[in-house]
């Protein structure tokens, strides 16, 4: 039986890559604006598991200077504490995005009564939309 | 007095947030946005120039006394020059730059205020966000905090086209976002390789670290994170593929917006192009990659613009065409060229507003775009068309405006690079917009007006003429005493190359 082993910020790192692959597969390719949402999610999460892969140190401590500790013994041993805080902020911005893209798919979906990109942003806009024949709240209740 | 420096960006935070509360008390938010309008563009003008640390932590050589009780293989080690704080930097380049966006932001507000019956609390939380993240990218020194602001103005110009009602501003809106959380994140993910090289996201730090051969430059990684940058420097400049996304954006907005929203893109533009030329130009194909990216910026911007009969998508091209001659400056960079390039955007951000406002008033007057259902506006104010028709030369770089003076720089740079096509493509875009203006003036005010082209309003407010005014004696002003803008752009360019 074969042993695999692998060390955990190598996994980290290859875990965020999937991530952002699958997220940019699911931004780009995907036609439902809530799972380009989703993809686009992913990727926000790629990039910060990537950054915070990069304060990981293979037994480290917590990078917080206690009394009685020597200082060149914590400087070796404590993991890198900036990319945890930046990821803090990353976390924050992502999530505002989110949170506008996904109101705005709402409005959207009012308006056309579909979630699919081609629908809403593509050519195939329903004429009755088009020509505001009706006003767009009255579509608001169908189903995609 | 260097307490001045956080407050260009803390002011209009501040403000925002208090009109974001305040927005259903008209007479509250109209007073509240006027006064800090007039004061975004003072405090850099009395501000003293220097360096603003957060939280005080300047450089360890900075403060002697601490650097004395330290051990000395950190005393003389290459730790005690680095920065650990968020670092603010101001010097002449950056007071002339917020100082025209704080000119700028004030007469889009202020025509906005006059043309709106009703003042929108969220738009004016909205835009004074974007100046506060605007002023915080040309301000800053550290590359995280740069893309932390970067996302805030790409919410706030979300939100701002999401407050014009026009038509299909929802999807624009949602389109520009989709094309940012994919561009954003691949910038974040550049800045993270950025941190892993060199350990820091201090520029002047990265920038010691290369040039004291403490990282190899050339490392794959290195590319890779060059790569990843310049891909969200794209996306946040509106340079193709996000040509058309970006003159969207422009054209979505109401017009006094858009005079903004483009001031918000070319100083984006020109503060992430100036860390990437001071981290990566040393990279073999830097400058042919942003040359190529510029000269595609300024044909297609122009080719798609001189076939718009919108004239809001007309100038939203134009603006992005006129993006590529700062580009250019970058590409070459010499001394002249980066000069050449930046005045280019000190203009740019001028002259796009007076034009997005200039025409805003033809939308005020007949609530239509559309040049062919337009004509005939030159009898409503002769006076204002005719300094619309002013700016529009000034855009084309008809001397002696300040258009004039940054392209001939720009011609007179790839000259002396030699690269005499690249001063033909210039010269051949330049005669472009001029033809493109000229055109889009023709079927706007001078041909016969159709029978059914209605006046919505019999005339044009006040604020918006006098904005135009301004912003046009500015540029004739910076058209003949070009040095007022050239001499301290020099002086910054002269220490980044």
């Amino acid at each position: 039986m074969i042993e695999f082993t692998i060390d955990t910020q190598l996994a980290a790192l290859f875990t965020s890559a999937a991530f952002i692959v699958i997220g940019l597969f699911a931004a780009i390719f995907l036609d439902n604006i809530i799972k380009k949402i989703i993809g686009i999610a992913f990727i926000e999460e790629g990039a910060n598991l990537f950054i915070v892969t990069l304060g990981y140190k293979q037994g480290g401590i917590v990078p917080i200077f206690l009394p009685g500790m020597n200082a060149e013994w914590f400087a070796a041993n404590s993991a890198y504490p900036l990319p945890h805080a930046l990821v803090l902020t990353s976390i924050v911005i992502g999530a505002s995005t989110l949170a506008v893209m996904l109101a705005i798919a709402m409005v959207l979906y009012r308006k056309y009564g579909s979630l699919s990109t081609a629908v809403i942003l593509g050519d195939k806009k329903p004429d009755i939309i088009k020509s505001g024949v009706i006003d767009s709240n009255e579509k608001g209740d169908k189903n995609e | 007095m260097n307490e001045f420096i956080p407050l260009m960006v803390i002011i209009p935070i501040v403000c925002a947030l208090l009109l974001n509360l305040l927005h259903k008390k008209d007479n509250s938010t109209k007073i509240i946005a006027i006064i800090v309008a007039i004061i975004v563009p003072i405090i850099p003008l009395i501000a003293n120039y220097g360096l603003h640390y957060f939280g005080g932590h300047a450089p360890l050589i900075a403060n002697s006394t601490l650097l004395s009780s330290l051990p000395a293989e950190i005393a003389n080690s290459t730790l005690a020059s680095f920065h650990p704080a968020i670092t603010y930097s101001f010097e002449a380049f950056q007071k002339l730059f917020i100082f025209i966006l704080g000119i700028v932001a004030f007469f889009a507000i202020f025509t906005s205020l006059s043309e709106t019956k009703r003042t929108s609390g969220p738009l004016m939380f909205l835009m004074f966000m974007g100046i506060a993240a605007v002023t915080a990218i040309l301000l800053t020194d550290d590359i995280f905090h740069m893309y932390v602001f970067f996302e805030i103005a790409a919410l706030a110009q979300t939100g701002i086209i999401l407050t014009s009602n026009t038509e299909d501003n929802y999807e624009t809106a949602l389109k520009y976002l989709i094309v940012g959380s994919i561009g954003g994140p691949l910038l974040l993910l550049g800045i993270g390789f950025v941190l892993g090289v060199f350990g820091s996201v201090n520029i002047t730090d990265i920038v010691y670290s290369i040039s004291n051969g403490i990282v190899d430059p050339l490392s794959p990684t290195v590319l890779l994170a060059f790569g990843l940058i310049f891909f969200g420097w794209l996306y946040a400049s509106g340079l193709p593929p996000f040509h058309t996304i970006k003159s969207s954006i422009y054209s979505k907005a109401l017009p006094h917006s858009a005079a903004l929203l483009q001031g918000f893109t070319v100083i984006t533009f020109i503060a992430i192009g100036i860390v990437i030329f001071r981290i990566f130009s040393y990279l073999p194909y830097f400058k042919t990659l942003i040359i190529i990216f510029s000269l595609l910026a300024m044909i297609l911007g122009i080719t798609m613009a001189i076939m718009q009969t919108d004239f809001r998508r007309m100038l939203g091209f134009l603006a992005v065409g006129e993006l590529g001659y700062i580009g250019l400056g970058f590409g070459l960079g010499t001394h002249l060229s980066i000069t050449a390039g930046l005045f280019q955007a000190a203009n740019e951000i001028i002259i796009t507003a007076l034009l997005f406002i200039g025409f805003g008033t033809v939308m005020y007057l007949t609530n239509t775009s559309n040049t062919n259902k337009l004509g005939g506006l030159l009898s409503v104010n002769p006076k204002l068309a005719i300094m619309v028709l002013i700016g529009g030369f000034a855009m084309a770089g008809v001397p002696p405006l300040n258009g004039f003076q940054s392209k001939l720089m720009i011609i007179q740079a790839s000259l002396d690079s030699g690269f005499p096509e690249i001063s033909i493509i210039a010269i051949l875009v330049s005669i472009a917009t001029f033809m493109t203006f000229v055109k889009a003036f023709h079927s706007v005010y001078l041909k016969p007006k159709p029978k059914d082209l209605k006046l919505v309003n019999s005339s044009v407010p006040k604020p918006a003429i006098i904005s135009i005014a301004i912003l046009l004696l500015i540029c004739i002003i910076l058209g003949i005493f070009p040095q007022i803008a050239t001499d301290p752009i020099s002086q910054f360019v002269g220490g980044l190359i």
